[in-house]
C-alpha cells in the first residue's frame, strides 16, 4: 500500500480537523504499514486490533479483506476498494451491513473505456495486453476483462491478458507486447501494480508499449496516460460519522464522482504517437 | 418626664415618610421601566422574528435560485448542443462537442444525441466507452418523449449504483427534424452547492425533489440514506404548492433539534429548498436583546433606586428637620433656627417656621417683660399694703395699749379703793359681835350697806375692767339653783316693796336642783336685772320666771324678768348692752347708775356661754331673758351659813397690810382654823420652812417680794408636805393667772375677803385625803343637806326622822347581813337599796353611796365579798348614825343662842 501518504493521509487529518477531531486532543491516530511480505500485513493488523480502535481505515481491497477477516465488530472504512460486493465485503452498495463501508474506485465498465481511450491514442493497435496480478486484482482480473473483451470484439482488437505474480515477471510480461503486431497495454486497478509502478512504467518505456493506467500515480512515474476516478479524500466523512455513533453498515458505499484523464505528450512523442483532438479535448491534464 | 413621654407618643416613627417616598418613586420608576422594556422587548422580539423569517425566506429563495441556476446552466448547455445545426458537423464532431460539454460540466456524466426519430447517434460517457452511430431506438424513452412534449425534460431523480443520485435532462433542438440531447446529470454536485449555502452559523439548507425525496443535505448521512421526507407536514405542504408561513415555522429537524424553518420552490424543477436555523441561534440575538434590555432594566432600576434615595432624602430631610424643629419649639426651645436650603416651598416653609419661632420668642419676651412689670407692681402694692397693715397694726396696738392702760387704770384705782374699803367692811363685820344695841346695830347695818354699795360699785368697775381685758374667768362649783334664785329675789324684794311695786317670783319645780356653774356671776346678773327692773319701773310690778330645762349633759336655765317700766325704744335694744350706755341721758340723770350693769351682765352671760336678750316697748315695760347652760352638780351640795370646818387647819396668812392681816386672822378664827400671820414674803418663806401649814393665803401685792415670787420660793423649799397656796388679790388678769399656775398657786380668792369664799377655798382640798375616823365623824353626812332639811322640816320632825332612820337602818342592816349569809344577791340588792334610800333622807351620803355601790355590784359579787360588804355597811351605818346624833345635838343646843 504505497501511495502518496501526504495527500491521502493528510487529507484525512485535515478533514477530521474540519469536523472537530484534533489528533492528540480528542482522537488518537495509529498508523501501520503493510508494505512488505504478507506476514507483515498480518502482524500490522494484529497490532491494530490489540489497540481496540474505534475505527480502522484501510487503504485498499487487500487490507480490507485481511482486517475484515480478523474482526467483525470494529468498524472498518476502506478508502478505495474494487467491487466490494463481489469481494463479499458488503451486501449491497446502498446498505453494506456488517461492520464495513467505504469508497469504490472503479466500476467494471471502466475496462471498455480504457480500451477505447488507448485505441484513440494508438489508432493502429491490433492487440491489447491486460496487465494485472491475479492475486491482488478483483476476481483475478475478470472484473474488468469482461468489458475489455466486449469492447475489443466491437473494435476488432485481440485481448491478451498478461498476469504477473511477482515484480520480476513484469519485464518479461511487458516485453511480449514490444513485437508487432502493434500492441498496447492496459494496467488494471491492482495494488500490486501500483506498488511496482516504477518497474512497469520503465518496462513500458523500455519496450515502447503504449500503456494506459488506472491512477495518476503511474503518470508521476512517467506513464503515457491514465484514466480513472479522481481519488477524492472523503474517508474523513465516514470516520467522523462512525466516531459519532453511526453504524458502518448503515453507511452506503460511495462510488467515484469524477474521472480524470491524464496524458503525457512527451512520452507520446517518444513512442511516436500523435494524440488526436478528441483525446486532447477530453484530457484533464496534458503533461509535457 | 411626662412631657417627654407624651412627645414620645406623638413622635412619628422615623423614616416612615422617607420609605413611603422611596417606595413610591421606585415603584413608579420600576413600573415605567418595566412597561417600557416589556413593550420594547415584545416588539423587538416580533420584529426580530419577522426579520429573521424574511431573511431566511430570502436565503431559501436564493438557494432555490442557485439550484435553479445550476440546473439551468446544464439545461442551457444541453440546449446549446441540441441547437447546433446537424449539417454543421459529422458524428465525430458531435462527439467532440459532447466531450467539450463534459469538460465544461462535471455534473454531466453522460450525453446522448438522438435524431428526430429517437435513434441514438452519439453517446459520450465518462464511465463507459463512447458509442457512435449505434442507431439504438430510444424513441420510447421518457426523456425523448418528454423532450418532444416540452422544451426541456426533467426526469425524476434516480440512483445509480444504489447510492448516486442522478437525473435525466433532455432538450430538443429547433428546426425540422431536430435532434434530442439527453444528459445524465450526477446530482451529487448539488451537494457541494447546498453545503455551500450558509444559513447563519449552524443553519442548514437541504433540497427535496418533487416526490419528497431528500436530494441534497449538507450532512452526508441523511442525503446518503435517500430519506423520504414526504410524510413531513411542511414538506407535504411545500410540495402541494402552499407557501411558507410568513413568520417561519418552528419544528424539529432531522436530528431532533428545534429549528426555525422556511422553504422556497426551485422554479421549473418543482424541488423545494428548505432552510433551517436552530432556534438557539435564530433567537440568540433576540435573547441577547432581551438580556441587554433586562440588564439595562436592572441598571436603570438601580439608578432609579439611587435617584429615589436621593429624592426621598431631599424631600424627607427638610420635613424631618421641620418635625424636629416643631418638637423642640414644642418643648420650649425657641432659639432654634432651621437650616433648610432646598430652594423650594420647603425652604419657604422652613423660613416661615423660623419667623414663627422668632415671633413666639418675641411674644415670650414681651410676656415675660409684662410679667416682670406686673410682678414689680404687685410687689409694690404688697409692700404698700404691708405698710398700711403695719400702720393699722400699730394703731391697733396703740388702741389696745390704750385700752389696757384704761383697764389697768381702772384696776389699780379699784384696787386702791378696795383696800381701804376692805378695812372698813372687815371692821364693820367684826363690830357685830352680838353685844350691840338696836340703834348701833342699825347704824352698823347702814354703814355696812353703804360699804357694800361702794364695794359693789368698785366691783362693777373692776369686773368690767377684767371683762374688758378678757381676764375674767369663771369660778365654778356646785350650787343649788333654786336657793340662788330665791336668795336673789329675797334680797331685792324689799326694794320693790319699798317702791310700792309687786314682785312675783315663779320658779318652776325644775329649778330646784343642784347645778355646776359660777353662782357668784349668775347671782350678779340676776341682781343687776332685778335691780334695773325695780329702778326703771315707777309703778306696777316685776315678775321673775325661772325654768331649768334638763338636757342630756347640761341644764339650760331660762330666767325672764318682766317689768311694767318705762321701756326701751327699739333702736336702743342693742345699745343698752354697750358700755356706759343707758336708754337716755335723761334717764341717767333721773335714775343714776354707771351704765355698766347690762354690759357686764351680757358679757358675763356670754362668758358662761349664755345669752341675754331684751324685748321692750317704750312705756309698756321690758322683758329681759337670760339663757345660760349649766353643768350638772356632782352631788347635792347647798350653800349655807358659816359652819364649822370639816377639819381644823393651820393657815399662814401673808399680807403687808395690817388691817387685812387683822381681818383675815379674825375670819380664819371664826372659820375654826389656826391662823399664823406673816407681814412680808421673806418671813412667809421662813414660816413655811419652820412650821407645817396646810394652807398659805398669799397676798400678791407686797412691797418686798410679791406673792408669786414668795410662792415659787416656798415651792423650792422641798417641804415634805407642800402646803396649798391660795392667792389673795384684787387683780386677777390672764397673765397673772399664768404666773400663778407656774408658781404652784392653784387657787385665787378675791379681795375683799368674804367669809364664805375663803371657807370654800380653804376646804376645797383635792389633795387632802381625810382619815377614816374623821370621815366617820365629819365626812359621813351632807351637812348642807341636813341643814336644809332641818330648816324645811323643823327640829321636831328631824328628831322623829332620826329615830325612825335608826330603827329602819338597823333592821335593814340585819336584812343585808342575812342576805349576805344566804348569798341572796337579789335580797342583798333590795335591802341595800332600801337602806340607801332611807339614809339619803337625812343626808347620810357615805352610807347612801356605799349602798348604791353594793346594790349595783351585788349580782357580780362572791360570797366573801357579800360578807365584807355587809360588814362594811353595818360599820358605816353605825358611824353615820353617831355622826348624825352628834350633829343634831349641838345644833339644838346652838340654836338657843
Amino acid at each position: 500500500m504505497i501511495e502518496t501518504p501526504t495527500s491521502r493521509l493528510g487529507g484525512l487529518i485535515v478533514g477530521l480537523r474540519q469536523r472537530g477531531w484534533v489528533e492528540g486532543v480528542n482522537f488518537r491516530l495509529e498508523l501501520r504499514s503493510t508494505f512488505g511480505p504478507s506476514d507483515k500485513l498480518k502482524a500490522a493488523i494484529q497490532e491494530l486490533l490489540e489497540l481496540k480502535p474505534d475505527v480502522i481505515l484501510t487503504g485498499s481491497t487487500i487490507e480490507t479483506a485481511a482486517v475484515l477477516a480478523a474482526t467483525k465488530t470494529i468498524p472498518i472504512v476502506f478508502a478505495t476498494a474494487n467491487d466490494p460486493v463481489g469481494n463479499g465485503f458488503v451486501e449491497s452498495l446502498a446498505h453494506p451491513g456488517g461492520n464495513v463501508t467505504g469508497f469504490t474506485s472503479s466500476t467494471a465498465e471502466m475496462g471498455g473505456k480504457w480500451l477505447q481511450l488507448v485505441r484513440e491514442a494508438v489508432p493502429d493497435v491490433t492487440r491489447v495486453g491486460v496487465l494485472f496480478n491475479p492475486a491482488t486484482t478483483p476476481r483475478a482480473g475478470r472484473f474488468f476483462l469482461d468489458s475489455i473483451e466486449q469492447e475489443a470484439a466491437t473494435s476488432g482488437v485481440s485481448v491478451a491478458p498478461a498476469p504477473v505474480g511477482a515484480p520480476t515477471e513484469i519485464d518479461e510480461a511487458v516485453s511480449r507486447f514490444s513485437e508487432p503486431p502493434k500492441a498496447a497495454m492496459i494496467a488494471l486497478v491492482d495494488s500490486f501494480l501500483v506498488v511496482n509502478r516504477q518497474a512497469i512504467v520503465a518496462a513500458a518505456a523500455k519496450y515502447r508499449v503504449p500503456t494506459i493506467y488506472p491512477f495518476h500515480y503511474f503518470m508521476d512515474a512517467g506513464g503515457l496516460m491514465s484514466y480513472g476516478p479522481t481519488l477524492e479524500v472523503r474517508s474523513a466523512d465516514y470516520v467522523d460519522l462512525i466516531l459519532r455513533g453511526t453504524k458502518a453498515g448503515d453507511l452506503p458505499v460511495q462510488s467515484p464522482r469524477k474521472y480524470e484523464l491524464l496524458i503525457n505528450r512527451t512520452v507520446a512523442r517518444t513512442l511516436g504517437l500523435t494524440i488526436p483532438f478528441t483525446l486532447l479535448a477530453r484530457a484533464d491534464e496534458i503533461r509535457e | 418626664m411626662n412631657e417627654t413621654i407624651d412627645q414620645g407618643h406623638l413622635r412619628t416613627p422615623p423614616g416612615r415618610l422617607f420609605r413611603k417616598y422611596l417606595y413610591s418613586i421606585v415603584a413608579l420608576a420600576f413600573a415605567a421601566l418595566a412597561i417600557n422594556t416589556g413593550f420594547d422587548v415584545w416588539f423587538s422580539y416580533r420584529e426580530q422574528k419577522q426579520l429573521l423569517a424574511s431573511t431566511q425566506r430570502e436565503q431559501a429563495a436564493s438557494a432555490a435560485i442557485q439550484i435553479g441556476q445550476f440546473i439551468g446552466q446544464i439545461e442551457n448547455q444541453i440546449r446549446w448542443l441540441s441547437r447546433l445545426p446537424p449539417e454543421l458537423s459529422t458524428n465525430e464532431d458531435e462527439r467532440l462537442n459532447a466531450i467539450r460539454l463534459l469538460r465544461l460540466s462535471p455534473a454531466i456524466a453522460e450525453i446522448a444525441e438522438l435524431d428526430a426519430q429517437g435513434r441514438e447517434q452519439v453517446r459520450v460517457s465518462r464511465r463507459v466507452a463512447d458509442r457512435i452511430g449505434s442507431k439504438i431506438d430510444l424513441s420510447a424513452s421518457p426523456a425523448f418523449r418528454g423532450a418532444n412534449e416540452s422544451r426541456t425534460y426533467y426526469g425524476p431523480v434516480y440512483f445509480f449504483g444504489d447510492t448516486e443520485p442522478f437525473m435525466t435532462i433532455a432538450a430538443r433542438g429547433v428546426g425540422r427534424g431536430p435532434n434530442v440531447i439527453v444528459a445524465e446529470v450526477n446530482l451529487r454536485f448539488i451537494w457541494d452547492l447546498v453545503a455551500g449555502i450558509r444559513v447563519g452559523n449552524t443553519g442548514k439548507a437541504y433540497v427535496v425533489d418533487r416526490m419528497g425525496l431528500l436530494i441534497a443535505h449538507p450532512d452526508l448521512w441523511p442525503a446518503l440514506r435517500r430519506s423520504d421526507l414526504s410524510r413531513h407536514a411542511d414538506v407535504r405542504a411545500a410540495l402541494d404548492g402552499v407557501g411558507p408561513p410568513s413568520g417561519g415555522l418552528v419544528k424539529e429537524d432531522l436530528s431532533g433539534q428545534r429549528v426555525l424553518s422556511t422553504y422556497a420552490t426551485v422554479p421549473s424543477l418543482g424541488w423545494v429548498v428548505f432552510v433551517e436555523l436552530p432556534l438557539t441561534e435564530a433567537y440568540a440575538p433576540i435573547y441577547a436583546s432581551i438580556g441587554r434590555s433586562t440588564f439595562l432594566l436592572v441598571v436603570l432600576l438601580a439608578c432609579a433606586v439611587l435617584v429615589s434615595l436621593f429624592l426621598s432624602r431631599r424631600m424627607t430631610v427638610p420635613i424631618q428637620i421641620l418635625t424636629q424643629g416643631a418638637r423642640r419649639i414644642g418643648s420650649g426651645d425657641l432659639g432654634l433656627r432651621l437650616a433648610i436650603k432646598t430652594g423650594d416651598e420647603l425652604e419657604a416653609l422652613g423660613d416661615q417656621f423660623n419667623r414663627m419661632a422668632a415671633h413666639l420668642r418675641e411674644s415670650y419676651a414681651t410676656l415675660e417683660r409684662k410679667v416682670i412689670e406686673r410682678t414689680s407692681e404687685l410687689e409694690k402694692a404688697r409692700d404698700h399694703a404691708l405698710a398700711e397693715h403695719d400702720a393699722a397694726e400699730r394703731a391697733r396696738n396703740i388702741a389696745v395699749q390704750a385700752n389696757e392702760t384704761k383697764s389697768r387704770f381702772l384696776a389699780v384705782v379699784s384696787h386702791e379703793l378696795r383696800t381701804p374699803l376692805n378695812g372698813v367692811m372687815g371692821v364693820l363685820q367684826l363690830l357685830d359681835d352680838g353685844s350691840l344695841g338696836e340703834a348701833q346695830r342699825r347704824h352698823l347695818a347702814t354703814a355696812a350697806a353703804s360699804s357694800e354699795t361702794l364695794i359693789a360699785l368698785v366691783d362693777a368697775i373692776l369686773e368690767y375692767a377684767r371683762l374688758e381685758a378678757s381676764a375674767e374667768t369663771l369660778e365654778t362649783r356646785d350650787f343649788r339653783l333654786g336657793q340662788l334664785i330665791e336668795a336673789a329675789a329675797d334680797l331685792m324684794r324689799p326694794q320693790a316693796f319699798d317702791k310700792g311695786l309687786t314682785f312675783d317670783v315663779a320658779s318652776d319645780a325644775t329649778v330646784n336642783t343642784s347645778v355646776h356653774g359660777d353662782p357668784v356671776r349668775l347671782n350678779r346678773i340676776l341682781l343687776n336685772l332685778i335691780g334695773n327692773a325695780i329702778k326703771f319701773t315707777p309703778r306696777g310690778g316685776i315678775g321673775l320666771k325661772a325654768v331649768a330645762e334638763q338636757n342630756d349633759d347640761h341644764v339650760l336655765l331660762r330666767i325672764t324678768i318682766r317689768d311694767t317700766g318705762i321701756g326701751i325704744p327699739p333702736d336702743m335694744h342693742e345699745r343698752i348692752f354697750e358700755d356706759f350706755v343707758q336708754a337716755d341721758d335723761s334717764i341717767a340723770r333721773r335714775f343714776g347708775g354707771t351704765g355698766l350693769g347690762l354690759a357686764i351682765a351680757r358679757r358675763l352671760a356670754r362668758l358662761m356661754h349664755g345669752e341675754l336678750t331684751v324685748e321692750s316697748t317704750p312705756g309698756a315695760g321690758s322683758t329681759f331673758t337670760l339663757q345660760v347652760p349649766l353643768g350638772r352638780a356632782a352631788s347635792g351640795i347647798a350653800q349655807g351659813t358659816v359652819l364649822p370646818p370639816s377639819r381644823r387647819l393651820s393657815v399662814l396668812l401673808v399680807d403687808d397690810d395690817p388691817v387685812n392681816c387683822e381681818v383675815g386672822e379674825a375670819i380664819l378664827n371664826r372659820l375654826g382654823h389656826r391662823p399664823t400671820i406673816a407681814r412680808n414674803g421673806a418671813s412667809a418663806i421662813e414660816f413655811a420652812r419652820d412650821q407645817v401649814f396646810d394652807v398659805i393665803l398669799m397676798d400678791l401685792h407686797m412691797p418686798d417680794m410679791d406673792g408669786v415670787e414668795a410662792a415659787s420660793q416656798i415651792g423650792k423649799l422641798g417641804l415634805p408636805r407642800m402646803p396649798r397656796i391660795i392667792a389673795v388679790t384684787a387683780d386677777v388678769s390672764g397673765s397673772a393667772r399664768e404666773r400663778l399656775a407656774g408658781s404652784g398657786i392653784a387657787k385665787v380668792v378675791s379681795k375683799p375677803i368674804l367669809i364664805n369664799a375663803l371657807r370654800e377655798a380653804i376646804e376645797d382640798d383635792p389633795w387632802d385625803a381625810p382619815a377614816a375616823p374623821q370621815l366617820a365623824a365629819d365626812g359621813l353626812i351632807d351637812r348642807h343637806f341636813l341643814d336644809d332639811q332641818r330648816e324645811l322640816l323643823g327640829p321636831a320632825q328631824i328628831e322623829k326622822l332620826r329615830h325612825l332612820l335608826g330603827e329602819t337602818s338597823a333592821r335593814l342592816i340585819d336584812d343585808v347581813a342575812k342576805a349576805a349569809a344566804a348569798s341572796d344577791h337579789a335580797q342583798l340588792a333590795r335591802s341595800a337599796h332600801q337602806l340607801g334610800s332611807a339614809a339619803s333622807a337625812l343626808g347620810l351620803v357615805r352610807l347612801f353611796d356605799r349602798c348604791r355601790d353594793v346594790e349595783l355590784a351585788a349580782p357580780a359579787m362572791s360570797s366573801p365579798e357579800y360578807q365584807n360588804a355587809a360588814r362594811e355597811l353595818a360599820e358605816l351605818q353605825q358611824a353615820s348614825m353617831r355622826a348624825l346624833d352628834d350633829l343634831l345635838q349641838p345644833a339644838e343646843q346652838g340654836s338657843v343662842s
